[in-house]
């Protein structure tokens, strides 16, 4: 039932291997693809020789961009389509073969002739192109109210700093992948995406074929992060291109080394930003403004400086983005986009202020809460953010907090740090079908995917709650576009796009049920078999939200405590507490999960996660997992996390979204504990030993206060 | 130059098998090509740990594995732990305690864990610093090592 700790439905599937990811589909007859990579930053293909490649043993075929030229113009087939190199790495072929091996070995003999042309390989080399995007994600680039400079002149305390986050990759643990065959006019693909239905649509457009022609697999899917989408597309479309020539199912599946810069990145940001305060610490003015990397082929901008749009209350404030264009690899959404960076610099910016007007972290934050959306005008449909900083202040003995830089457990120093986190709550149109059958179970399905998020499991729970029948009872399907048309897994809204649609498709069901002449102490496995002996079937549609008059948003509150080793400057987080609303809770157990994998994503891109590029190729350095670093078992703290639950009753079931919460807030928090612990601010991310280790002040001894529960 | 294939011997899971494999082909392609695809690829270069196997009873990288040096060996892969309808505790606890999200890395730590737990476990902090070659991106890390903890009785 909803609210219930049920364990993940799909559970038993995935434990023993059984439950089947895309790229495990093995049709008869299958080849491999490999691609073949641009050696140059940036310039045009002029030739392109596979005389070489043609002859090892085991090539069938090569396809290139003469081969996707009939593909209609978007940008999911510009990079196939034209041959301009805008970043070292970006695939000019794909080669196909009996083998995997026969299929590398054919790339790499491919010839490729290039003419170069000067590149721009990191945004300082061309900060005066900087321009200002009209979006920044889904909202305008460029925000004004009140007059900010004015305000900051007459300010009490101003906090003026630069802070700067670098390039993350997201790295799911399963590799981007797509098995495909044709069948006649029509094409079955089996990939790893965050949208079955988005990329159906972009396959039929390219090919300028029937929508209902494509079909597209994901029954699981090993993660996403926000690149299992739009930039993965290019590369499947060869892959398309040369199974339907060559009349084989062709698999193509990247390595680990093209997921850092084929799939997307976080963008890096530099973020200049002023915070302006009264003698009682109330905020008078806010000025952020963000600069990031953008790719010469595509635009893209988080939503860095939103939060400080209405995050708190504040009469006036500033934000601008601004973005630069290098031939590095092209950015996307990854998780918390825009929140994860942006709260970063915020949060680190009114620890800096309470520090300064002697306030208490979390009582400058009380202050400053904002009782409605300041920047829209407009009150939120819940916001239960002082509830979340009180119970995981509480739960985090948070009143205990030492002075600066004083407590020292062995060779550790300790700090105590928090922040805000938040993140919008979407909805996405989507359709649900319900099928009571024969038997009386229920199958429940819907063409969205299941990234790991819980999705089977907690539709399952809508549905058997709605229809009073056991978890046990009901099946779900996903990951199919022969399914009812679903949401893309993005943005934390799949949960609350499917409610409503499956309360209307239950409640739809039992309409038709009642009309057969269903009784009312009837069970549905008994009303089946009397009325509807072939089973029966409803469906429901709900649309995407469209609020303006009100503002949805989850909060959240995390604390942390960490500690930097006296001598050699290693940083640890001890524990972490926190504390989200995020409306009603369908599911804790798998709520929970979600926040704590939330959290480590955020510890990674604090003290670990960095893709460096060599500032005169735009080179990758060090593109693996063994020098990408990310968090492993022996970095984790205990994490406590406090559900506040939420009676939202503008958003349908109450539902908002859960996954990103975790991801942003934490950077913050962290740094703030690390100047704690130490007296030193870092404000770039990551922190990382080099940060501190000269600034380490001489250690006396301390006790560790008590922690209340 | 004619790739030549060569006849390896693998128990795998109980069944002996005989394969015409590549001779530079790794244990982890000879799986997917028996049609053992719950070992995964994550990385093929030793870094993630979601190809783990066991190999005589010890965890190995199977993507580094040179598939013709383990002819003889008893391989066993996930397929070979337990079944949806007969679970190994491990595999019961992993369900239990949500060990698991995407569910791409928990062959990999299961295994992992099955020889870590072989090898001698005495208390969290061990099973932490033994499982973290397997990197999960999910972060399910805690309830991985409850799960660990709780089947090695700890
Ligand atoms: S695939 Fe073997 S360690 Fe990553
Ligand atoms: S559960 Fe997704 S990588 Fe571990």
């Amino acid at each position: 039932m909803s609210g219930e700790r049920a364990r993940r439905i799909e559970g038993a599937l995935k434990v023993t291997g059984r439950a089947e990811y895309a790229g495990e589909v093995r049709p008869d007859g299958m080849l491999h693809a490999a691609l073949v990579q641009a050696e140059i930053t940036c310039g045009d293909v002029v030739g392109i020789d596979d005389s070489a490649a043609r002859h090892t043993p085991g090539f069938v075929d090569q396809v290139s961009y003469d081969d996707a030229r009939s593909l209609a113009p978007s940008t999911a087939t510009a990079l196939i389509r034209e041959p301009v190199v805008h970043f070292p790495g970006q695939p000019v072929g794909l080669t196909a073969a009996d083998t995997l091996l026969a299929a590398r070995t054919a790339a790499a003999r491919v010839r490729v002739d290039y003419v170069e042309r000067p590149s721009v390989a990191a945004i300082d080399q061309a900060l005066d192109e900087a321009y200002a995007p009209a979006m920044a994600g889904r909202i305008i680039g460029a925000s004004h109210r009140g007059d900010p400079a004015v305000a900051l002149t007459g300010a009490h305390l101003v906090v003026r700093n630069r802070y700067q986050t670098a390039v993350n990759n997201h790295h799911p643990m399963e590799p981007h992948v797509v098995v495909c065959w044709w069948e006649g006019e029509q094409v079955v693909v089996h990939t790893s995406t965050q949208a079955v239905y988005g990329t159906r649509a972009i396959i039929a457009h390219a090919l300028a074929m029937p929508a209902d022609d494509v079909r597209v697999v994901c029954r699981y899917l090993g993660g996403g992060f926000g690149c299992k989408g739009q930039l993965w597309w290019p590369w499947m479309l060869w892959t398309l291109t040369a199974s339907k020539r060559t009349g084989r199912p062709i698999r193509l599946e990247l390595t680990r080394a093209q997921m850092f810069t084929l799939v997307g990145r976080r963008q890096e940001t530099v973020q200049d930003l002023a915070v302006g305060f009264d003698a009682t610490g109330r905020l008078v003015a806010i000025e952020h403004d963000v600069l990031a990397q953008t790719s010469t082929h595509g635009e893209y901008c988080d939503t860095t400086a939103e939060v400080s749009r209405r995050l708190y209350a504040c009469p006036n404030v500033r934000t601008l983005h601004r973005l630069v264009r290098t031939n590095e690899p092209q950015p996307i959404p990854m998780r918390a986009p825009g929140t994860a960076p942006g709260t970063f610099a915020l949060e680190s910016a009114l620890d800096e202020a309470a520090e300064q007007l002697g306030i208490d972290p979390v009582e400058l934050r009380v202050r400053n809460f904002a009782d409605h959306d300041h920047d829209a005008d407009v009150p939120w449909s819940s916001n239960s953010l002082l509830q979340c900083y009180q119970v995981a202040a509480d739960r985090f003995g948070w009143a205990q907090r030492p002075a600066s830089a004083t407590v020292v457990d062995g060779r550790w120093r300790i700090g105590w740090g928090m922040a805000t986190t938040c993140y919008p709550a979407h909805r996405q149109p989507c359709r649900v079908r319900v099928r009571l059958q024969p038997d009386g179970t229920i199958v429940v399905q819907c063409g969205t995917q299941d990234m790991g998020s819980g999705t089977y499991t907690v539709l399952a729970q809508m549905v058997a709650d709605a229809l009073g029948v056991p978890l046990s009872q009901v099946t779900v399907e996903l990951g199919d576009t022969l399914l009812p048309e679903g949401p893309f897994s993005g943005g934390s809204q799949v949960t609350a796009s499917m409610f409503p649609a499956a309360r209307q498709a239950t409640d739809a069901l039992r309409a038709q049920l009642a009309e057969l002449g269903m009784g009312h102490d009837e069970t549905l496995a008994d009303a089946v078999q009397r009325i509807a002996p072939d089973g029966i079937e409803a469906e429901g549609a709900a649309t995407a939200n469209a609020d303006i008059d009100v503002r949805c948003m989850s909060f959240g509150a995390i604390f942390t405590e960490v500690g930097v080793d006296a001598d050699l400057a290693e940083i640890r987080v001890r524990r972490v507490t926190a504390a989200f609303a995020t409306g009603r809770v369908l599911n804790p157990l798998l709520t929970e999960s979600q926040h704590i994998g939330g959290l480590i994503g955020g510890i990674g891109m604090t003290l670990l996660e960095q893709t460096v590029t060599d500032r005169s190729s735009g080179r990758i350095i060090g593109d693996n997992l063994a020098d990408y670093l990310v968090p492993v078992h022996a970095d984790m703290p205990e994490f406590d996390i406090a559900l506040i639950d939420e009676d939202d009753t503008y958003l349908p079931g109450g539902v908002k979204g859960v996954g990103m919460l975790g991801t942003a807030g934490i950077q913050a928090a962290i740094a703030n504990a690390i100047h704690h612990a130490t007296g030193t601010r870092v404000r770039h991310l990551p922190i990382r030993i080099e940060d501190l280790l000269h600034e380490l002040p001489a250690t006396t001894p301390g006790a560790l206060p008590s922690m209340s529960e | 130059m004619p790739i030549e294939r060569i006849a390896v011997g693998l128990t795998v899971n109980g069944c002996a098998v005989e394969q015409w494999i590549d001779p530079c082909a790794m244990l982890l392609d000879v799986l997917h090509e028996l049609g053992l695809s719950g070992t995964k690829k994550g990385c093929e270069m030793g870094a993630c740990g979601a190809c783990t196997a066991l190999a005589d009873g010890r965890r190995i990288v199977s993507c580094l594995a040179l598939a013709a040096s383990y002819a003889g060996a008893a391989i066993t892969t996930i397929e070979g732990v337990g079944t949806p309808d007969e679970l190994h505790p491990l595999q019961e606890a992993f369900i239990d305690h949500d060990a698991l999200q995407c569910g791409y890395c928990t062959p990999g730590q299961i295994m992992s864990a099955l020889g870590l737990i072989a090898e001698g476990c005495c208390d969290r902090a061990t099973i932490r610093e033994g499982l973290s070659g397997n990197l999960c991106r999910c972060g399910a890390y805690p309830r991985i090592v409850a799960a660990v903890a709780e089947a090695a009785g700890l």
